[in-house]
């Protein structure tokens, strides 16, 4: 579903807003409960970006929730402080502040580990919300007695105090907070977001200091969890100590997991049907404590049935509904299209610093790398110089990977040095090491498989126009200069631009192998390593892939590693040869051709022409 | 990815802000439907329009799941139970508010009821939902006092009567006492002040006495007013005083911080699921029964989940304990009706639900008005009214009953004559003598409108 | 009351609840070495076992009975549940099993109360077991003390079924390497099946044999997988012997601060799991690269 029409998502959005009142009660929705669903999904949208987005699934957004309501009530009513709206900010300030350090300790880890950490701090916030700070926040009581918002227009007194004008605030303040968030997930600060989400390793590889960007993400997360956290105290008057509670996450991950992560109004959705249903199994059906018995059981079928929730089912609907009208004629996607190697414009690498450009650009000293007892790599020495290309063979079993990864700062050798451009860059970050222009395209495809084709070279050349990390949450990324040529000039190199919006889960082996070198040749690296490009390819595939290798060489050192012997001899200037963990031999193609001691090392002692 | 896609031109400032004016501008649009008022009587709350149909509708907020279920479960069959009695003008029902008569002011009484989890912010939930589809005219519901205290101040705020389930904190009717807020039952200042004169007439002066306290404000209210008193009066020595968290599972290090601390009585001030776990854990550390345990806030079903090994022999403060059917006529027919409907006798928090709204509904018809400044002003009056252990009145000043309280003793197994027959009533203590003044805890009512 | 008699008490309680929660963990942990599913339910699985050892006891009187159709009742709930349900879920993303089983969790403390109601509910100690102990130094309740035995036993018969038994060889095999056990050709469903199985009864079996310290009641299991997740944290995930140094630990913490300031033993309990995760990201016996 693509939708070119500017603001369509915003209109759509104001427009249901303002009919809500309209319909909503006919269905049997309070107006109370309407409220309710809006500071939910206002809720969910900051967790939505954390974990539809980024893909970290946290069960500790009470934290948050509880201390922005926290602090703004009490600035409302202990305090003695009269602005409402100055309070809900402040409180969100102070959940985004809290955020951050919270961020800082739980971030270190992802996945499970990241939930449980989530979890045990959600507890300790309740705790220390329950005893220590019970003076400021009520303990177990909470802060009652939160104003409702005036607002003094000077011609006029805009009071929110019945449920309606109450909606009205809400609605408004939703409005704002989906705004914002879609200006987020459009940045480029959101496209880094998802593509953490799909593989952070290769997003790092990539360029992007992904840590800061999932920070980021958390301390949105939070600010909009503070922010609708202030909303509640003033919605109902009472800032209640449970908002604290693990069962407050429980609900908003259940709700938006309902609704469908990753869609920024599935917790909205979600939070209306939960909120209907509890109402409906206890006011209609009357179940009693059975209620949450029955509520459970819908929540597990739904998820195992519902993959990606209502949202993602009404878009899997209106694909279906849509037919194949739709979809490419059959014989354009049934391969790529003619490949011409003449029609391929050169991209030349990015000039970074004023490094001279001739004599060695990679050179690696003594490098060796043990895992525990087993030796990978032992004692290399290998320089390369501006300009070449340059093979690598090897057995498997070599230490050929292992030796790239060293190279891209990958894994940290353990010991010896790596020199980059005149630059030590031995025990330097791997999306450092791509800013200065070294990247590799892998030997399995890493790449951002539930993305298009375009936002996976985007990401790619975002790194490169943008640096490790940039917070321009609200910038559209179209707006970053020179990104969209850089994507299309990629495309058009790789021979992808008949793909750029297909889904990658849907593209072929070859046309994956050729954008996993795409994205490695969008960051327009100086140095590019390939680890084994024409891997599982078919022979076309590989004349084709050689080609395209030739005319990304130009300007351009390049180290490849491949079992194709006789295209990579036809493809670099000289060849390093790597035998457990060292190196054999180096020479040109035609003296390794006849080495006695590669012809041993490939064919276990028995000599003859290589293959 | 629906938003995965390309924007041509930044959304500016102005088109939020006309997006934003015309979200508020059709908002005010619906719900200004309130029915036409009297003059003097200007339409509040939910007055007049929940009561100008036949039926009146209650909400009650009520845990069915979570910590304070099996408390909670109790309690709405009391409402239930008394709200049958108003619509089928029950005897029982008419001895304590005489001018109902199947119903209230010519219309039936309804209950409606949803799940608290004893969280006060799904009860707030659950009422305001009541309020605006069914115009509730009086809410109901709590095990827990920060339930109490915040659907009281709900209550005052959206100006609809809540009349308090079990709620123990001295803050219902002190600080947080509000106009519209009412509660029949004992709290902790009054069960300290009636337990505390029985403890020193049986075991006399200068006894050492460990303390097991919920780490919230409830628990440590009311661990203040039994120890003011006991030592204040007793010349009796606070030992220790161990303090868990609400919710704890494994009190072993508390226990065993008591065991070494030289104590003869072990007063567990802790409630619900966290009472039934220490006491028997005590049980288990030998605490019990050389020390004798003290239960200043009787918790319903104690006895019947811990057994009668732990509870012979303890003393505790309770609001009504179901052998008073023996002196209290009015407390035979409700134990007869209430195990004739639900198979066992009832706990006090059905006893306490009953009372209050049959309290209420005699107020409602006294003054023959649902507008609820009338009510409140029934209630007052300050009238003496009967309940189920003999005569009560509200005192005015922060809207408490001021009844008696009951002292009961565990019964030893072989003494109970059925199978719940866990206490013997000791003492039942008038209620005027055990109220501290009116403004002790800072209660300030606040607006009829 | 910091005296000498007190501090050992208080390492003894410790060591008790250390030893529960280890036997709990290492259930989560192995788990979630071999399948890659951390099971929220698994609370619950500990809550279930209470119940049905509750149940059982009430039919034949019998502590033994009890432990073992506790034990075995959870160990077929887990089967059932890795069958029907967590086993769709192994090719899915790692938040849709949370999800999963974040929501049986609700189901299974609901049944619960559906069927059983609200109150709490005792299992009595066998009679030998009743009553306390005067060790000389202290007393303490003997049940308490066979407690320590009885789940010591249990993790020597987890640490013999996973060191000392083919399927324990695989078990093992799958926690370093996930892809080694598929190249074995083995029918890893199968493995998988009794692997969730097994981690469920170790969180069944310290159900039942803990009802007799802590009764019954259906929210028993929330409390004690929070704890859980900590000491899985403090260990190192999929690590066996890391569950049992973080159980003990953990319990130590708890115990130990409570002599000082109970109210706070919860939170010293997370000052040190934070302190692990910036020390030893990976837990104090965890390996890096599983998560």
């Amino acid at each position: 579903m693509r939708i070119t029409r500017p603001y369509l998502i915003e209109l759509i959005t104001a427009l249901a807003l303002i009919l809500a009142p309209f319909v909503l009660p006919h269905l049997g929705f309070s107006p109370s409960t309407i409220n309710r669903i809006l500071i939910w999904g206002l809720f969910g949208l900051g967790f939505d970006i954390l974990f539809g987005y980024t893909g970290l699934l946290s069960f500790g957004q009470s934290a948050f929730y509880g201390t922005g309501g926290m602090f703004a009530a009490y600035l409302l009513t202990e305090a003695g402080f009269d602005h409402v709206m100055v309070a809900i900010i402040l409180g969100a300030v102070v959940a985004g502040v809290v955020g951050y350090f919270i961020g800082l300790i739980a971030l270190r880890r992802t996945g499970i580990y990241f939930a449980m950490i989530t979890v045990a701090i959600a507890e300790v916030f309740f705790f220390v919300e329950f005893n220590p700070l019970s003076a400021f926040t009520g303990g177990e009581n909470g802060l009652p007695g939160v104003p409702t918002p005036t607002f003094n227009l000077g011609f006029t007194v805009l009071k929110f105090n019945t449920d309606w004008s109450m909606y009205g605030f809400l609605a408004f303040w939703y409005f704002v907070g989906i705004v914002i968030a879609l200006r987020i997930v459009r940045s480029p600060v959101g496209a880094i977001l998802s593509a953490i989400r799909d593989n952070p390793r290769r997003a790092e590889a990539l360029g992007h200091n992904i840590h800061g960007y999932k920070l980021t993400a958390f301390v949105v997360a939070a600010i909009y969890a503070g922010f609708a956290g202030g909303l509640l105290g003033v919605m109902q008057g009472f800032m209640p100590p449970d908002a604290f509670m693990f069962d407050t996450s429980g609900q908003l991950v259940m709700q938006t997991a309902i609704g469908g992560a990753g869609t920024l109004f599935g917790p909205l959705l979600g939070a209306t049907v939960w909120l209907y249903l509890s109402d409906f199994f206890q006011n209609t059906l009357h179940l009693g404590a059975t209620w949450k018995l029955v509520l459970g059981i819908v929540f597990v079928l739904l998820v195992c049935f519902l993959r990606r929730g209502i949202v993602g089912a009404m878009v899997d609907l209106y694909a279906l509904a849509a037919g194949g009208g739709n979809e490419e004629p059959a014989g354009a996607s049934a391969g790529s299209p003619p490949f011409d190697p003449a029609a391929i414009e050169p991209m030349p690498p990015r000039r970074r610093g004023d490094a001279p450009a001739s004599g060695p650009i990679l050179r690696a000293q003594g490098l060796s790398k043990r895992y525990g007892g087993i030796v990978a790599n032992s004692d290399i020495d290998f320089t390369v110089d501006h300009g070449e290309i340059r093979g690598i063979i090897g057995p498997n079993g070599a230490g050929k990977s292992t030796f790239f990864k060293m190279l891209t700062c990958e894994v940290a050798p353990t010991s010896g040095q790596i020199t980059f451009e005149g630059r030590d860059i031995t025990g330097m970050d791997v999306s450092a090491v791509c800013q200065l222009g070294l990247t590799k395209s892998y030997q399995i495809n890493q790449l951002f498989d539930r993305l298009t084709v375009r936002r996976n070279l985007t990401i790619a050349a975002l790194g490169e126009t943008r640096g490790r990390f940039r917070l321009d949450l609200f910038k559209n990324l179209h707006g970053v200069p020179g990104l969209d040529e850089q994507v299309e000039r990629t495309a058009a190199l790789v021979n992808l631009t008949a793909r750029l919006d297909r889904p990658v889960s849907e593209l072929p082996y070859g046309e994956k192998r050729r954008l996993e070198i795409g994205l490695a040749l969008a960051t327009s690296p100086s140095l590019l390593l390939l680890d084994e490009p024409l891997a599982g390819m078919s022979p076309r595939e590989r004349v084709e892939t050689v080609a395209l290798l030739k005319s990304i060489a130009r300007g351009r050192t390049m180290i490849i590693i491949d079992h194709d012997m006789d295209s990579l001899f036809e493809l670099v200037g000289k060849v390093t040869v790597l035998q457990e963990g060292r190196v054999l031999v180096e020479g040109m193609p035609a003296e390794i051709r006849t080495n006695a001691k590669v012809q041993e090392a490939y064919l276990g002692g028995v000599h003859g022409e290589m293959a | 990815m629906p938003l995965d896609d390309k924007d041509t031109a930044n959304i500016s400032r102005r088109t939020v802000l006309h997006a934003g004016a015309a979200v508020l501008g059709g908002a005010f649009l619906p719900g200004f439907s309130v029915a036409a008022f009297a003059d003097d009587k200007p339409a509040i709350g939910t007055w007049p329009a929940g009561s100008a149909g036949d039926t009146v509708y209650i909400g009650a907020a009520v845990p069915l799941t979570g910590a304070y279920a099996l408390q909670g479960a109790d309690e709405l069959k009391g409402w239930q139970l008394a709200v049958e009695h108003i619509n089928n003008g029950h005897d029982l029902m008419k001895a304590m508010a005489p001018k109902v008569d199947k119903g209230l002011l010519g219309k039936k009484v309804e209950l409606l009821s949803a799940d608290s989890a004893a969280k006060p912010n799904q009860a707030v939930e659950v009422e305001q939902n009541y309020i605006n589809q069914n115009k509730i005219i009086l809410m109901t519901g709590s095990t827990s006092s920060a339930v109490a205290v915040a659907l009281n101040k709900f209550a005052q705020r959206e100006k609809v009567l809540y009349v308090a389930g079990i709620s123990g904190s001295n803050d219902t009717t002190g600080k947080d006492c509000v106009r519209y807020g009412f509660r029949q039952n004992l709290f902790g200042q009054t069960s300290a002040a009636a337990i505390g004169p029985v403890l020193l007439k049986q075991f006399g002066k200068n006894k050492k006495a460990a303390f097991m306290t919920p780490d919230y404000t409830y628990g440590h209210t009311v661990t203040k007013s039994v120890n003011d008193y006991l030592t204040s009066e007793g010349g009796w020595e606070m030992v220790t005083n161990q303090i868990s968290p609400l919710g704890t599972q494994d009190f072993s290090q508390y226990l065993t911080n008591i065991a070494n601390s030289g104590a003869e009585f072990l007063i567990n001030v802790n409630w619900g699921r966290d009472a039934v776990l220490s006491s028997q854990q005590a049980k288990q550390f030998g605490l019990l029964p050389n020390m004798k345990l003290v239960i200043p806030y009787q918790i319903p079903f104690l006895a019947k989940e811990v057994g009668p090994e732990i509870t012979e022999g303890v003393f505790a403060a309770t609001d009504f304990w179901w052998t008073q059917e023996d002196q209290y006529p009015l407390a035979k027919q409700f134990v007869e009706a209430f195990q004739a409907k639900f198979g066992y006798r009832p706990e006090w928090g059905a006893e306490n639900s009953y009372v209050s709204f049959a309290h209420w509904a005699r107020m409602v018809s006294e003054a023959g008005s649902f507008y609820p400044p009338d009510i409140i002003k029934q209630y007052e009056k300050g009238e003496t009214i009967p309940s189920l252990l003999g005569d009560v009145h509200y005192r005015p000043e922060d809207h408490q009953c001021i009844r008696p309280v009951v002292i009961v003793r565990g019964k030893a197994k072989k003494d109970m004559k059925n199978d719940e027959d866990f206490w013997e009533v000791l003492e039942v203590v008038p209620g005027e003598g055990l109220m501290q003044k009116p403004d002790a805890f800072g209660c300030q009512l606040g607006d009829y409108l | 009351m910091i005296n000498w008699a007190n501090f050992i008490s208080q390492c003894f309680n410790g060591l008790v609840l250390g030893a529960l929660l280890a036997l709990i963990s290492s259930g989560l942990t192995i788990i979630y070495g071999t399948l890659g599913v951390l099971n929220l339910a698994h609370g619950a699985m500990f809550m279930l076992g209470g119940y049905a050892g509750w149940l059982a006891y009430s039919y034949t009187g019998s502590y033994l009975a009890a432990v073992v159709a506790g034990s075995l009742f959870v160990m077929v709930v887990g089967v059932v549940m890795e069958r029907l349900i967590i086993r769709h879920f192994y090719t899915r993303p790692q938040e849709d099993q949370l999800l999963v089983t974040f929501g049986l969790v609700i189901v299974f403390v609901e049944a619960v109360r559906f069927f059983f109601g609200s109150m709490s509910q005792t299992l009595p100690p066998p009679a030998p077991l009743v009553g306390i102990t005067n060790l000389g130094f202290m007393i303490y309740p003997t049940y308490r003390l066979a407690l320590l035995g009885i789940v010591a036993v249990a993790l020597l018969v987890l640490y013999f079924v996973l060191y000392r038994t083919r399927i324990g060889m695989i078990v093992r095999a799958g926690i370093e390497d996930s892809g080694m056990v598929d190249s074995l050709g083995i029918d890893v469903y199968r493995i998988f099946m009794l692997v969730f199985g097994i981690g469920a009864m170790a969180a069944g079996f310290a159900g039942v044999v803990n009802a007799p310290v802590v009764s019954i009641a259906p929210d028993v299991g929330e409390a004690i997988l929070v704890q859980t997740f900590v000491v899985v944290v403090i260990g190192g995930v999929g690590s066996f012997p890391g569950a049992i140094i973080g159980g003990l630990i953990a319990g130590e913490i708890i115990s130990i601060t409570s002599m000082f300031n109970p109210g706070y033993s919860y939170i010293m309990l997370f000052v040190a799991m934070t302190l692990v995760l910036v020390i030893r990201p990976h837990g104090l016996l965890g390996q890096a690269g599983r998560e």
